[in-house]
């Protein structure tokens, strides 16, 4: 067998994208309240920062991040994924976080190459 | 052994086996439906809180299954540098605007409806989309549903990929009482 790369090393670690996640949204949006004018601003910062740190993670994946940002007045969303790739080396992870004013929901979707 | 014990057997069986099997294609969902207060999400497993803000954490419940039946696949070179067909933009473009407007066309909208629907119209579309049988590319479909309520809503993607080989297609569609996105991404397995 020649498997130069195995386990940990190159696998979608989901613990490691959650925490990268949880800490762009916190950085990003903070104690924000719901400002239209910022939303914007923010999503692009979740995305672009979770990116960021996952290329630092320096693994052999392409990835796909999505971020929702939507205020909070009493509506609904739903969102659902199904995805047709390797389950073994591909993976996703969505984190929901929320405050007082906004749910944010991001994904990531590791996918190797 | 009574008739009864025997359909009981099976009938367990198989749905250890349906558990154990899952589904070949990786489902998930999260949702942001306003109270009831009491249901408020469990905490996150690091209490890191700040701001009075809550997060949760989805993923597939097993990453890596593993098929007993059929060992990895050892591939060999394909000495093959791109595409032999690319992800068809268009044609997916409009099988999203064509499911979209089948489903929800007459809905108006329930908590309960949508929570199934989401799930409904992924897994219609990715099947849709596998039926074009664009080689080498791995499909991922991404639908929200939300209630129109004169929220504001923001919805962003960036992906870390070639662009020269991997692309999406989205739409959006909208009735009286409810809006939905879909996006589709096709990445280029190589």
């Amino acid at each position: 067998m020649d498997d130069f790369q195995t386990g940990e090393e190159t696998a979608f670690v989901v613990d490691e994208v959650s925490n990268i996640i949880k800490e762009s949204v916190e950085g990003a949006i903070g104690g924000n309240a719901y400002q239209h004018n910022k939303v914007n601003q923010w999503t692009s910062n979740v995305v672009e920062q979770c990116l960021n740190q996952l290329t630092k993670l320096n693994k052999p994946f392409k990835y796909i991040v999505t971020c929702v940002i939507m205020q909070k007045n009493g509506a609904g969303l739903h969102t659902a994924s199904s995805c047709f790739w390797d389950n073994t080396t591909d993976g996703s992870c969505t984190v929901r976080w929320e405050n007082k004013t906004m749910y944010c929901i991001v994904s990531v979707f590791g996918l190797a190459i | 052994m009574s008739d009864k014990q025997t359909s009981d057997i099976a009938r367990d069986k198989a749905a250890r086996l349906l558990k154990k099997r899952g589904s070949a294609s990786s489902l998930n969902t999260s949702e942001a439906v306003p109270p009831p207060q009491q249901s408020k999400p469990p905490p996150p497993r690091e209490s890191r809180q700040r701001h009075g803000s809550i997060s949760t954490v989805s993923f597939m419940d097993e990453p890596s299954h593993t098929d007993e039946l059929h060992p990895p696949v050892k591939l060999e070179n394909t000495y093959q540098m791109s595409p032999t067909k690319r992800f068809p933009v268009s044609t997916v473009r409009h099988i999203l605007k064509d499911v979209l407007q089948n489903y929800l066309q007459e809905e108006r909208y329930e908590p309960e409806l949508c929570r199934q629907m989401t799930k409904t119209i992924s897994e219609v579309i990715k099947a849709r989309v596998k039926d074009l049988m664009v080689p080498r590319y791995k499909i991922i479909c991404l639908i929200h549903i939300g209630q129109l309520n004169n929220q504001g809503l923001r919805i962003g993607s960036r992906c870390l990929w070639d662009p020269n080989n991997d692309t999406f297609a989205t739409q959006d569609f909208q009735n009286g009482s409810l809006y939905a996105v879909a996006t589709v991404y096709g990445v280029y397995y190589e």
